[in-house]
């Protein structure tokens, strides 16, 4: 798309405005990235460094060592955190797409009766705050006995308002004509939805899978509440609780830290189309 | 050969209206329901469960006194004008209201949490909101133009939205700790404080992390946005003579009318209720000074086991939010499009 003067005849891509303008641009955006990965750079550079004190740690440490990982790895359950946080996200993610295309799918192809009221319903439930629903949930699990379990972390986190807007969006941009055809070549309802558009919508489930997985990798909120014991910690609480036991060991703590953000961060440039699209759509950061 | 088409497609839709209307027609409508619905089910039973359920549970939570241990609660009344009324948790909640003691709840947390909290999270949302709003346009205006890179820069001004709240917090705490990386560069200046133990920065700190994060989430919606304004608009304006700034002023920025609207109200919502970085970054401390309303609704429930009183807090909260929501919803109404 030509924004900018220089891409109509009569503007030269030379000359002092031009260069000055060019430089200025690039300046100023390649030095708002650096300082916006800064952080990064300087949890990574803190977590190899012996002893981390800001005056200690250059912008490339010069003796890395890993000390502070094998530390970590051998005094707390890293591994039982990561296989719980991989339970959480993957079994909310994999919920959520089989119950969200159904409704999805229901929403937007089947004409049944109050349709429209169960779209708003659902759609309503995005207004409540999560505090609203998280204490009496808690309450409810608390009775039921399933705080520190799998299936409490779980199950409040399938309901999923956000999932099944996306879906019936991208079943209703698809044309009825598809499901009419199957419909007289025979297929009844289920047929036709798992036949000819589940695998229409394949590019939705993967933005909607690795946008939920993501996001419930990264929930804090929840699994701090329901996971009261350190053997049923997901990541992002596991690292509160490292922060807060070795308050002034900055090193482990950004060493803990690193183990956290560098898989979103592959998981993320690697799906990154599919991730920002998740979260254009459905408009909602965790 | 046009009409040949348009004959043609009137008999498929003819052939399908017939194949319609041969169907048993309240047989159909039965199947349809029936589809419909089992479609939904699953669904249905865990909104109930976890959300639906919840929030009349919650109503009912906030009128009591509850105990987490037998899972039963009391009454909790409050008389008000000679009539007993359930509203004792909203009453001890919300007094003294913030305009006794000549406003002093609104500077000191000894005497009203609520209302301090309150002014903590609108202070969060004033700063934060406009801030991020315009840096993510000036942010997307630049890298929507005709620049090499363009991906790698957009993902590193992305990257923070992607870390946990959590994660955000550890890392802002070690380079804002009085020790860190950023007084170690603001030392020769003079200007080295204890940015988060400090009651008059903590919240400003808070503020910062909010922003690293909400640029590069705000910035993707600009994008899109800036990629929906047909270039028609730019060749005509560019035919008027209108300079860049005037193309910004008066194509861009009123083109991108329905992404500013969004985006507002995107970022009052998930402002007001800010949690997990101010209770990593300082636990919502020192002296209250980062507590928002979720961090004081979660220690009032959770910490201190109040959940009648926390229910209520959260019942408050879901007003002040309900209001932006809906203009939301409204919103996202509007742009449907059905074929």
């Amino acid at each position: 798309m030509p924004r900018s003067n220089y891409d109509y005849p009569g503007y030269e891509r030379s000359g002092t405005t031009y260069w000055t303008k060019t430089t200025l641009l690039y300046a100023g955006v390649i030095g708002g990235a650096l300082l916006w990965s800064l952080p990064f750079w300087w949890m990574l550079a803190t977590s190899v460094t012996a002893n981390p004190s800001a005056a200690s740690i250059t912008l490339l440490p010069s003796n890395p060592t890993l000390d502070h990982y094998e530390a970590l790895f051998s005094t707390q359950p890293i591994g039982k955190w990561f296989f719980n946080t991989i339970v959480f996200a993957g079994s909310v993610t994999a919920f959520n797409l089989i119950f969200d295309s159904l409704a999805g799918y229901a929403l937007a192809k089947v004409d049944f009766i109050g349709r429209e009221k169960f779209f708003l319903l659902f759609m309503s439930t995005m207004m409540i705050p999560a505090m609203v629903t998280l204490i009496p949930v808690y309450v409810f699990l608390a009775k039921l006995g399933w705080v520190n379990t799998y299936q409490g972390l779980v199950a409040p986190m399938i309901a999923n308002p956000i999932g099944i807007f996306l879906l019936r969006q991208h079943f209703k941009g698809m044309p009825s004509a598809l499901g009419d055809a199957a419909k007289i070549d025979g297929c009844n309802e289920l047929q036709t939805f798992y036949k000819v558009y589940l695998p229409l919508a394949k590019p939705a489930l993967a933005t909607l899978g690795i946008y939920t997985f993501i996001m419930t990798w990264n929930n804090f909120q929840w699994p701090l509440i329901i996971a009261s014991d350190d053997s049923m910690y997901t990541l992002p609480v596991a690292l509160f609780s490292v922060r807060n036991q070795f308050f002034t060991e900055w090193g482990l703590v950004m060493a803990a830290a690193a183990i956290i953000v560098m898989p979103v961060i592959l998981v993320f440039l690697s799906a990154q189309r599919y991730f920002i699209r998740g979260m254009t759509l459905s408009g909602v950061k965790g | 050969m046009a009409v040949d088409d348009k004959t043609d497609s009137v008999t498929v839709r003819t052939r399908v209206t017939r194949f319609r209307q041969s169907l048993p027609s309240f047989g159909h409508a039965d199947q349809n329901n029936l589809a419909g619905l089992l479609l939904m089910l699953p669904n249905f039973v865990v909104f109930s469960l976890f959300l639906l359920g919840p929030v009349l549970f919650a109503l009912f939570l906030s009128t009591q006194d509850w105990n987490v241990f037998t899972s039963s609660g009391e009454w909790a009344w409050t008389t008000l004008f000679g009539v007993r009324l359930p509203i004792q948790n909203y009453v001890e909640v919300l007094t003294p209201w913030p305009w006794e003691n000549n406003w002093a709840s609104l500077r000191s947390p000894s005497y009203n949490l609520w209302w301090f909290a309150l002014r903590n999270t609108i202070a969060y949302v004033v700063v934060v909101v406009p801030t991020q709003i315009i840096g993510a346009f000036l942010l997307a205006l630049a890298l929507d133009m005709r620049i090499r890179g363009k991906k790698p820069l957009r993902a590193a001004y992305f990257m923070p939205v992607m870390l946990t709240s959590a994660a955000s917090g550890v890392i802002w705490r070690w380079l804002l700790a009085n020790k860190g990386v950023v007084n170690e560069f603001l030392r020769p200046f003079g200007l080295a404080n204890a940015w988060a133990n400090d009651p008059g920065t903590a919240l400003g700190s808070l503020m910062l992390i909010g922003l690293w994060g909400g640029i590069g989430f705000n910035m993707i919606f600009y994008l899109a946005g800036l990629q929906s304004i047909p270039e028609e608009l730019y060749e005509a304006a560019r035919i008027d003579g209108a300079t860049g700034w005037q193309r910004i002023k008066e194509v861009t920025w009123p083109n991108l009318r329905n992404t500013h609207f969004f985006v507002i109200v995107l970022s009052i919502i998930g402002t007001f209720q800010v949690f997990g970085i101010a209770l990593v970054f300082a636990k919502g401390g020192p002296y209250h000074a980062t507590t928002t309303t979720v961090v004081l609704i979660y220690k009032t429930a959770f910490e201190n086991s109040s959940y009648g009183k926390g229910a209520a807090m959260a019942f408050m909260l879901f007003a002040i939010v309900f209001v932006f929501s809906y203009y939301q919803y409204q919103l996202n109404q509007q742009n449907e499009v059905s074929y």
